[in-house]
């Protein structure tokens, strides 16, 4: 079986990439990808409850068990893929080339080859298992290396939240990537800000009458409406209204980011949970010969079609008939009128 | 969303998809018919029963018939085990502030709960359903059939009948529709806009109409013979004629127990004839009210629907009316009369936004 491609030794003395060389070959080789439009996997694998066990059998056995999987994920792979490790024990390995089915196959194969592993320490025999994130280039929309290797070490978390031996796929490529954009927005902003003041360093300093007469004239005041007030006040309280309000505005943003990142959670989880539901009634619907029904043709709420022959009068003529009929259900509805609709 | 893999690889493939899984809209159209209900489904289904809901009288029968509640022709099979109820007589819920209302309130919620069930929805998809109503159902009824239809849909509307045929056939301009339901004839001039209530008119001239006079003909022509209503509905729909050329409707009766034949054609012929007088004289007071310089148009484009749109010749006798009292006329029948009400709302469920179905919900 091929070997994955090394570099120096390192720490481990097992031949693997380190860190800033893993990142450094897979930066070019997911570059290659991105622009000759191959797939390629990025895969994160943490071996299970490692430090307890070296608490419990000492170093040597952690770094046994290290060598093992080394050794494991080499005889699993080809010699065009890249393995590295990271910080916190982590293997981080890059599949050029190579689909997101075939990424799910090989987490598959590491995982069970992992169980296999038995290790002997004091007239005990030890067995490990493996928490495995995975990423591919295959989503659909922007995607950059970093949120890539984000949504493996999302991946990696979630396996190992969830008991470990297992790999998970996070999929939240989308929301990595926008707020990837939106940290480099700000970077930009702070950057703009701070390369806007710069010249101001240099020039003389200027009147506390000046600064008021160009913050005022941004706020769209005139110098007239505050007169009889200490120029150098008003000025102070300006600058320090604005700083508040865009400190409360970063803070705001963080936690907005936040709180959609535990609700994206949340709707992953509920939406397994009701799939899995699904399947049951299913298999009991079909255990005792329910009819389960005939599936609509559509997947969602048509409308009418743009091209549609009179269009316009059709549309007008749909509004009429949900007018009338809005009228109907405030008549019959003892709150009166239909329900507050979150449209 | 994750996909994660703990030991089986089955269940794995299963979460992955579930994950992908989007949930449907069933859009039904149901024309509320007098004698007939139908519905047609987005999910190609389309159903049609007769309007008749019933309630086994006592446990004996309930237990005979081991249901809750029977529909259509099997309620008219057994109806003498039940209490036999016909939610929608003159095309709208009956009496709905008695105690017989409330009865046919129930009856009416039954009725379009079972059209929806026939549709065979999934358990995973929104309903939303478009009931198309007699052109000038008072608000009261209009008010019944909406309670009635929101226990088994996500979200409903009513529109007129003859507006939904007209629609489904993208017939929207200078247009006159005859909807012949049984309990109600529903006439509506469409004109490239709404249909307002001075564009629609609603007459009693319909199946049932025609149903009595054959009762009363043959009581007077056919003396001895028993017969019931449900027999001369099932006698008119197999031989309803207009026609001058026709062979001879011969049926057996019974008379003292023992079956008779008798030629009935005239009776037929005679009671159908019956209700081509009065639809036209409506289709003329809506011509008459219309532009004049669009009258010829309107005559010219008349079309024919509803279950009474079967009568044989109809087409023709109307053609020969209007042509008699308006100078001229060209009638269309519709391809599916049975179904052109319930297509024609299905289209209006399909166009319709779908901000307003969620905020009828």
């Amino acid at each position: 079986m091929p070997e994955f491609q090394t570099a120096r030794s390192d720490g481990h003395g097992q031949g693997i990439f380190s860190p800033p060389e893993i990142e450094r070959q897979m930066r070019i080789e997911f570059e290659r990808a991105q622009r000759h439009k191959y797939p390629i996997v990025c895969m994160l694998v943490r071996i299970d409850r490692l430090s307890l066990l070296q608490d419990l059998y000492g170093q040597e056995s952690q770094a046994e068990i290290l060598r093992a999987v080394i050794g494991l994920m080499r005889a699993s792979t080809r010699d065009s893929d890249l393995l590295g490790w990271l910080p916190g024990d982590r293997l981080l390995a890059l599949f050029p080339h190579s689909a997101p089915d075939v990424a799910a196959a090989l987490a598959r194969r590491v995982l069970a080859g992992a169980r296999r592993l038995r290790f002997d320490r004091d007239g005990r025999t030890l067995g490990i298992s493996l928490s495995i994130g995975v990423a591919h280039n295959q989503h659909e929309g922007d995607l950059s290396f970093d949120t890539l290797v984000q949504v493996a070490e999302e991946g990696l978390a979630v396996a190992d939240a969830g008991g470990g031996d297992r790999f998970v796929e996070t999929e939240l490529y989308q929301l990595y990537e926008k707020r990837a954009k939106l940290e480099a927005d700000r970077g930009r902003r702070a950057e703009s800000f701070s390369g806007a003041s710069a010249p101001a360093q240099t020039a003389p300093p200027r009147s506390p009458q000046e600064r008021l007469l160009e913050l005022l004239s941004e706020e769209g005041h005139s110098a007239e409406e505050f007169k009889g007030l200490d120029l150098d006040t008003v000025v102070r309280a300006i600058q320090s209204l604005r700083e508040g309000s865009g400190a409360a505005g970063d803070g705001d943003l963080e936690e907005a980011r936040r709180r959609i990142d535990i609700l994206e959670r949340r709707i992953a989880k509920l939406t397994r949970i009701l799939g899995v539901t699904e399947e049951e009634l299913q298999r009991v619907a079909a255990m005792k010969g329910i009819d389960l029904g005939i599936a609509s043709v559509y997947r969602t709420v048509q409308g009418l079609a743009a091209d549609a022959a009179y269009r316009e009068r059709k549309q007008e003529m749909m509004k009429v008939i949900f007018q009338a009929n809005v009228t109907l259900q405030h008549r019959t509805r003892p709150g009166g009128g239909p329900r507050a609709s979150g449209k | 969303m994750s996909k994660s893999s703990a030991d089986s690889e089955p269940k794995e493939q299963a979460e992955g998809q579930d994950a992908k899984k989007v949930h449907g809209v069933l859009y039904l159209g149901i024309d509320l018919g007098t004698s007939r209900t139908s519905v047609s489904a987005s999910n190609g289904m389309r159903e049609t029963v007769a309007s008749y809901v019933g309630y086994p009288k006592d446990v004996v029968s309930r237990k005979l018939l081991k249901k809750e509640v029977l529909f259509g022709d099997e309620a008219i099979h057994h109806r003498l085990s039940l209490n036999l109820f016909r939610p929608l007589a003159h095309g709208v819920i009956n009496a709905v502030d008695t105690a017989q209302g409330e009865a046919n309130l129930k009856a009416a919620r039954d009725l379009i709960g079972e059209i929806i069930r026939r549709s065979q929805p999934r358990k995973d998809e929104l309903v939303y359903a478009v009931i198309g109503a007699p052109a000038q159902a008072s608000i009261k009824n209009k008010e019944a059939i909406l309670k009635a239809a929101r226990e088994s849909v996500d979200s409903v509307m009513l529109c007129s009948e003859p507006f939904s045929v007209a629609y489904g056939l993208d017939m929207l301009d200078d247009v006159l529709v005859i909807d012949i339901g049984a309990g109600t004839t529903d006439l509506c001039r469409m004109h490239g806009t709404m249909p307002e209530d001075a564009d629609q008119i609603t007459i009693t001239f319909a199946g049932d109409f025609v149903d009595d006079e054959i009762m009363k003909e043959l009581k007077r022509t056919c003396p001895g013979a028993q017969f019931t209503k449900e027999m001369v509905k099932a006698i008119k729909e197999k031989h309803s004629t207009v026609m001058d050329k026709i062979e001879p409707i011969v049926v057996e009766l019974p008379v003292e127990g023992k079956p008779m034949a008798f030629d009935i054609t005239e009776v037929i012929r005679g009671s159908c004839k019956k209700i081509i007088a009065p639809i036209v004289e409506g289709l003329g007071q809506l011509i008459a009210t219309f532009d004049p310089e669009f009258q010829h148009r309107l005559k010219n484009r008349v079309l024919l629907a509803g279950g009474g749109s079967q009568i044989k010749g109809l087409d023709l006798a109307f053609e020969a009316e209007m042509k008699k009292r308006l100078g001229e006329g060209r009638v269309i029948r519709i391809e599916e009369p049975i179904y052109g009400g319930a297509n024609g709302a299905l289209k209006i469920a399909h166009d319709m936004p779908e901000e307003y179905w969620e905020k009828l919900k």
